[in-house]
């Protein structure tokens, strides 16, 4: 019974959400207000289960409803994580909002829309039963439509909007499938159960079938190549809804592979894929990114590459890593877009003290030589032995993002001092993320399944990946002295239109056509 | 090559004119780094509001005054009083065409609302249902957004030879068009004349424009938004440097080779009203009785708001200007900010008095900060730096070189956290550090940005002979030859805010965007120079050996005033200082007190947080307000609320020998206030095309300016939040009444000499008074020249009251 405590937290906000949808006109601060400390509240209710998980171990709350048709809480490591971060993240948003929007005709439903969304995502993140699951899921992402057309008369937030709600509901749809083949094949709707069955039992066809769905699903929510179109064009809409979507709603593919870890492990081949397209997604956004000059576009395109990341890493069978991918990521992006207003003095901050001191491939290939060197290190001083082979490689494309830190310290124009901090910056970056990688393995030992032996695909997957990514480390390295050259000039134009998907999925669906009843109005006379 | 053939060169001369007077009609943007108001009619002062009006509905579809309905509340309320409605209609040319009651029928029903002409774009997205103008500006955009990207991507777009050929080297690779349904534009693009003139030319030539092409170029401009803007700024610098540019040029260029495309494209569709609209496009401009009476109800807002400034002016005062020598003489910028704070300062003591001046103090400084390398032009944007600065201290060159390397390293930080693959590990290492981040700037916990510490000074060095030269000029401006108190408190001004785009947009616009606090330490380290004081000593203007100058600043967020006491290299009695800070300190929170009546949600204790609120769109009001210039004694505003609405310069007009001062008034801070009103009028009446729209949509782009949602336009103007408070105008668009202390003759010489600034009044897009020698309004000037008397016209009149 006492496992049904987490229930309370969406409870709290779904209710401050229905005040705050009552609440009309201009400045509804008291629902402002109500909202706020429903937000603080459903935190409250986390950390008080945390205490509970410790003191009575993970658990799944009684089931509410008839079998295959019932919701119930479920309260594990994995579960919990995730409650925490959003409901820490949803707290500071909604506070963000609640002075953002001052002054804004419809405060107290978009205050009310995104108290229900987040109520939806705590939901869905302590899913127990797989109709609880499906359910948090659409209701998140209908609740978030509702928010993406908070300004329905701007063309562009109906057109990426709809590329959403097409991605959206193909992922629904994959989901509701996935979860049909479990029910069938387990026998049950009880995650926790299906988690136990899988880890003893052999991949039926019936069960990679449903990972293959899984894997769909999650591909498609969080916004991998080629269907990443609507993330990078959903900037229509009030700076907290950015920051919700890419902090708190993005994330629920890989929570969705976490989940089923242990079903995923079952198919091997979807792993396979899922590395694949992480991979490439993940270089691809990354490489984008650097040629988007407008903030949060350049945040969404970083948002699609490290869903990219954190999905190879599923693929890789590295769950706990995942999972800290997740919630590092979400901090960072959460910030990130709530602070966007600051690029002005960023960018003006970058141009003090001088030029840049450029690297050229000597002092690059020193800094690659110095990052394995750390890499050797600290691998030793946290035991290389008991890891798994896709965490050393995993390891080795983190190192590789190291090294250009340190090539810019290496650079002959950089003084000693520079290359003396760049180099500290560098030791300490490394030693945080393997700390916290260590952190993350312990935490969710018995969690989490552990990682499998890599067999032949695996290997040839690793190879691959670690080429690649060091292949493109090596020339964001050497980037200025090549791209400004002429002959680069092309490929920045493909990278910077993101290779044209989204232009394509735009002509398929008809997106630059006007809708019927707004006259041609040119876009910069709209308001 | 045969395609040279195509291009006219006949018209070639005339098409270049036109070109250049396109550019021209669009008004300036600055960069967000340091950005300054600027008059959105710039381009048009030569013309009068109706006749822009009429301009502006044409090309861009907005009307540049309010709703009628603002007008008929006013009237209903008795703001707006038959009075203002009568004169109002006596000087304008509907005179004899409507009387009173017809009038106020007009204002009750609202006109039809204007269209613009449509473009070639417009036509062809009527014709196909597809967003033509939207794909134009979507595509401009992604490709502006690169190449003036100062720092944000770090891939930006090369700039070589310009952006014109820049951006056919970005469109001949740029499929997007062609997958979006514009056939074969690269290979358009990729056979356009390589020069941009040529590409207007050609264009010019499909599109049968001929020599003249009417508004139809200032129109493709309007239609690129900010980019234009900004384009044009580039040139605007380059001119006030006597250097040319023709990056605005080469943006209509690009422009109209999308419209040529088009119209290949859809001709046989577009053609028979195509024709229509190039015809219309060549028309003389003439406003219509609709945008007339709308200018006149313009016209009698402007006239009660003056007729309430009248009142003030002539209301008895009970404040009495000590004879007694000052403790504390404290100058502050003419901002409207400035009103407020002086008003309560000079209540909390009768030893303290105010004194306003150009908050650049006369030194046109460009700046270099501490550890820093980029020089901030500290100045109106109007002139050329007279002296340069820095904040580096010699005698420390090592801790400018530490705090340098601390930049660099953090700097190379940013870089790792940005780049390829990099971003990953950063990401795993840093990222539950942001855990910290968020709740620090959440709950404000985040300390604000302090001026530099260390004292600026000018590098290289400036002769004594120099020095004094300078001193003595800023001292006479200032009318500050006489009368010196105990401590001189020279106040710059700044705001404090954080997360905010538009945090330059409230800093000093006397100071280009920049804060006032290095001037004012400048100028207060040159006047309590000893050898300075002993040339102007000679030259008439004594300063008492007892007299300190102290630099401050003004932060208009908070209220609060910083000392810069540490620049001064004699010991001052602690007790003064405690004295002072404590007078200051007061004054700051009736400041607060009476600014939490304006500003939504804030109370006179909470707007201090409102400086760290990240998430606050309104940390404080800016100019908003604006709507008076006053250049005269202080005894004559003093212990009257003007309501932070007025820009008061202190100017004695019997100290000014040959009006040189006057000059100087008329023609540079009284159009850096026009340009600052102005911007707020355009930002208010037409939002779409002068506003930077809504600040809960802006997308920083480029480091530089700001789109609304996706990408698109750049938006120049203020944000419609700074405008607006959400219930009502938090500014009340009404064009600037400026009102000067001195023979009108006077003035009427320096008119005839600044045919620029003439312009401004005698169009009617500032109002102009002269004050008589009992500070009351007594002279309004009514163009080409001419004054009125006002007291015979009040006296008229009443007489025209009681006889009707």
């Amino acid at each position: 019974m006492i496992h049904m405590l987490p229930l309370l937290a969406p409870l709290l906000l779904a209710g401050a959400s229905l005040y705050a949808f009552r609440a009309p006109g201009l400045r509804p601060r008291r629902a402002v207000r109500v909202v706020e400390l429903a937000a603080l509240g459903s935190m409250l209710v986390v950390i008080l289960s945390g205490v509970v998980l410790a003191l009575q171990g993970p658990g799944t709350s009684p089931a509410l409803g008839y079998r295959p048709f019932a919701l119930a809480s479920r309260l594990d490591l994995v579960s919990l994580v995730m409650l925490l971060l959003v409901s820490f993240i949803g707290w500071l948003v909604l506070r963000y909002a609640g002075t953002f929007l001052d002054g804004e005709a419809r405060q107290g439903q978009f205050t009310g829309w995104m108290a229900a969304t987040l109520a939806a995502v705590l939901l869905f993140v302590q899913s127990g039963t797989l109709l609880q699951l499906v359910v948090g899921w659409v209701a998140t992402s209908l609740l978030l439509h509702q928010l993406l057309l908070f300004y329905p008369e701007r063309i562009s937030a109906r057109r990426a909007s709809r590329k959403k709600f097409i991605v959206s509901r193909t992922g629904d749809a994959a989901l509701i499938g996935a979860v049909i083949l479990l029910a069938i094949s387990f026998g049950t709707g009880d995650i926790a159960t299906i988690l136990a069955a899988a880890r003893e039992g052999q991949g039926l066809p019936l069960t990679i079938a449903a990972a293959a769905l899984l894997a769909i699903a999650a591909l498609l929510k969080s916004a991998q190549f080629p269907t990443h179109g609507w993330l990078t064009e959903v900037m229509e809409t009030p700076t907290p809804v950015s920051a919700l979507l890419h902090a708190g709603v993005v994330n629920a593919g890989g929570f969705l592979l976490i989940r089923f870890a242990d079903v995923m492990l079952q198919a091997p081949v979807v792993l396979a894929v899922l590395v694949m397209v992480g991979g490439f997604t993940a270089l691809f956004g990354s490489v984008v990114m650097l040629t988007q000059s407008a903030v949060k576009t350049s945040l969404a395109w970083s948002t699609v590459a490290q869903m990219g990341f954190m999905i190879l890493q599923c693929g890789l069978a590295l769950f706990p890593i995942a999972l800290l991918h997740i919630v590092a990521h979400s901090l960072y992006k959460a910030h990130a877009f709530l602070a966007s207003g600051s690029a002005i003095e960023t960018v003006a901050s970058i141009r003090r003290p001088g030029p840049v001191a450029i690297p050229n491939a000597k002092a690059v290939g020193r800094a690659f030589l110095l990052a394995l060197a750390i890499y050797a290190v600290i691998g030793l001083l946290f035991g290389f032995a008991d890891k798994p082979p896709q965490a050393l490689a995993l390891g080795a494309i983190l190192i590789f993002g190291v090294a250009y830190l340190i090539a810019q310290g290496l650079a002959d124009a950089a003084p000693w001092a520079l290359t003396w901090r760049t180099s500290l910056y560098a030791i300490s970056a490394a030693t945080a993320y393997f700390a916290l990688q260590r952190i993350s393995d312990k935490l969710m030992l018995g969690t989490l399944p552990a990682t499998p032996q890599p067999g032949p695909l695996e290997w040839t997957l690793m190879l691959l990946a670690v080429v690649t990514f060091g292949v493109v480390a090596v020339a964001q390295s050497l980037f200025p002295l090549w791209a400004y050259h002429p002959a680069a000039a092309g490929l920045r134009v493909h990278l910077a239109n993101g290779l044209y998907v989204n232009a394509l999925f735009d002509r398929l669906l008809g997106g630059w056509m006007l809708p019927r009843t707004t006259s041609a109005t040119p876009a910069s006379v709209k308001e | 090559m045969t395609r040279m053939t195509t291009v006219d060169t006949l018209h070639g001369e005339a098409l270049a004119r036109a070109a250049d007077d396109a550019v021209r009609a669009i008004p300036p943007a600055w960069p967000l780094t340091a950005t300054v108001a600027v008059n959105p009619f710039l381009g048009q002062v030569s013309k009068t509001l109706d006749h822009t009006a009429a301009r502006l509905a044409r090309i861009g579809g907005v009307r540049l005054t309010l709703p009628r309905k603002h007008y008929a509340d006013k009237i209903a309320n008795g703001e707006i009083t038959d009075e203002d409605l009568i004169a109002a209609l006596q000087s304008s040319a509907l005179f004899n065409r409507i009387d009173l009651p017809a009038l106020k029928a007009a204002v009750g029903e609202e006109p039809q609302p204007v269209v613009a002409l449509p473009t070639i774009a417009d036509l062809a997205a009527r014709a196909t249902g597809k967003d033509w103008p939207g794909l134009v500006s979507d595509r401009i955009g992604t490709f502006a957004a690169g190449f003036f990207d100062q720092g944000q991507a770090l891939w930006a777009a090369s700039r070589r030879n310009g952006l014109y050929a820049a951006w056919r080297a970005f469109a001949t690779h740029d499929l997007t068009p062609e997958i979006l349904g514009l056939k074969r534009f690269s290979i358009h693009v990729d056979e356009t004349p390589e020069t941009p003139q040529g590409a207007i030319e050609r264009a010019a030539v499909t599109l049968g424009l001929g020599a003249e092409p009417g508004t139809y170029f200032h129109q493709l401009l309007l239609s690129v938004g900010g980019w234009a803007q900004y384009a044009r700024h580039i040139q605007f610098k380059a001119e006030v440097e006597g250097r040319t540019d023709s990056t605005a040029l080469e943006l209509l260029a690009i422009r109209l080779v999308f419209e040529e495309a088009l119209y290949a494209q859809h001709k046989t569709e577009i053609e028979r009203e195509w024709q229509q609209v190039r015809h219309k496009h060549v028309e003389p401009v003439s406003p219509d009785f609709d945008t007339v009476i709308d200018g006149l109800l313009q016209v009698a807002a402007e006239r009660a708001a003056q007729r309430k400034l009248t009142a003030t002016l002539a209301a008895p005062t009970t404040i009495k200007v000590g004879e007694l020598r000052p403790v504390l003489q404290a100058a502050f910028c003419i901002d409207v900010r400035s009103e407020v704070f002086r008003r309560s300062l000079e209540s909390v003591d009768p030893a303290v008095r105010t004194l306003g001046f150009a908050g650049f103090f006369g030194l046109g400084a460009s700046h270099k900060g501490f550890a820093s390398d980029v020089s901030e032009h500290r100045l109106p944007v109007l002139l050329k730096p007279s002296v340069f600065s820095c904040s580096a201290a010699d005698h420390d060159g090592d801790a400018d070189r530490q705090a340098r390397f601390g930049a660099r390293a953090t700097r190379a930080w940013g870089r790792f956290k940005l780049a390829a693959v990099s971003s990953f590990a950063f990401v795993e290492a840093m990222g539950p550090v942001y855990a910290g981040k968020l709740i620090r700037d959440g709950l404000g916990f985040h300390k604000g940005k302090r001026p530099d510490a260390a004292k600026p000074h000018f590098a290289p060095d400036i002769a004594l002979e120099t020095r004094a030269v300078v001193a003595e000029a800023v001292l006479q401006a200032m009318s500050l030859t006489e009368g010196f108190g105990r401590f001189v408190l020279i106040c710059g001004h700044g705001a404090n805010v954080v997360n905010n785009p538009y945090a330059s947009a409230l800093h000093c616009g006397a100071c280009g965007g920049y804060a006032g606090d290095v001037n004012a330490r400048l100028l207060a380290d040159l006047l309590n120079d000893r050898a300075v004081r002993e040339k102007l000593a000679v030259n008439g203007i004594t300063i008492p050996a007892d007299t300190v100058f102290l630099g401050g600043l003004h932060d208009t967020t908070t209220d609060t005033v910083t000392l810069f006491e540490d620049d001064l290299e004699t010991d001052i009695e602690p007790e003064d200082i405690v004295r002072i800070r404590q007078w200051l300190a007061q004054a700051g929170s009736l400041t607060r007190a009476e600014r939490a009546r304006r500003l939504p949600r804030a109370t006179a204790d909470s707007v201090i947080a409102r400086s760290r609120d990240w998430s606050e769109v309104r940390p404080e009001l800016g100019l908003a307000g604006c709507r008076a210039f006053i250049a005269a004694p202080r005894t004559r505003t003093a212990g009257r609320s003007l309501e932070g609405q007025a820009f008061l310069h202190d100017y004695v007009w019997k100290k000014d020998e040959g009006f040189k001062i006057l000059e100087l008034i008329l023609t540079a801070p009284v159009v850096v206030a026009s340009w600052i009103s102005l911007q707020y009028f355009g930002s208010c009446v037409a939002p779409s095309l002068f506003g930077a729209g809504n600040k809960l949509l802006h997308n920083v782009v480029g480091g530089v300016g700001v789109v609304e949602g996706n990408g698109g336009n750049m938006r120049a103007g203020l944000p419609w939040q700074s405008v607006h408070d959400g219930e009502s105008f938090a500014h009340e668009p009404l064009r600037l009444t400026v009102a000067v202390e001195t023979p009108k003759e006077a003035i009427t010489d320096i008119l005839k000499r600044h045919a620029q600034v003439r312009a401004l009044f005698d169009n009617g897009w500032l109002s102009l008074f002269a004050l008589d020698e009992r500070g009351q309004m007594a002279w309004r000037y009514t163009g080409s020249l001419a004054w009125t008397d006002m007291r015979q016209d009040a006296g008229s009149e009443i007489i025209q009251k009681a006889a009707s």
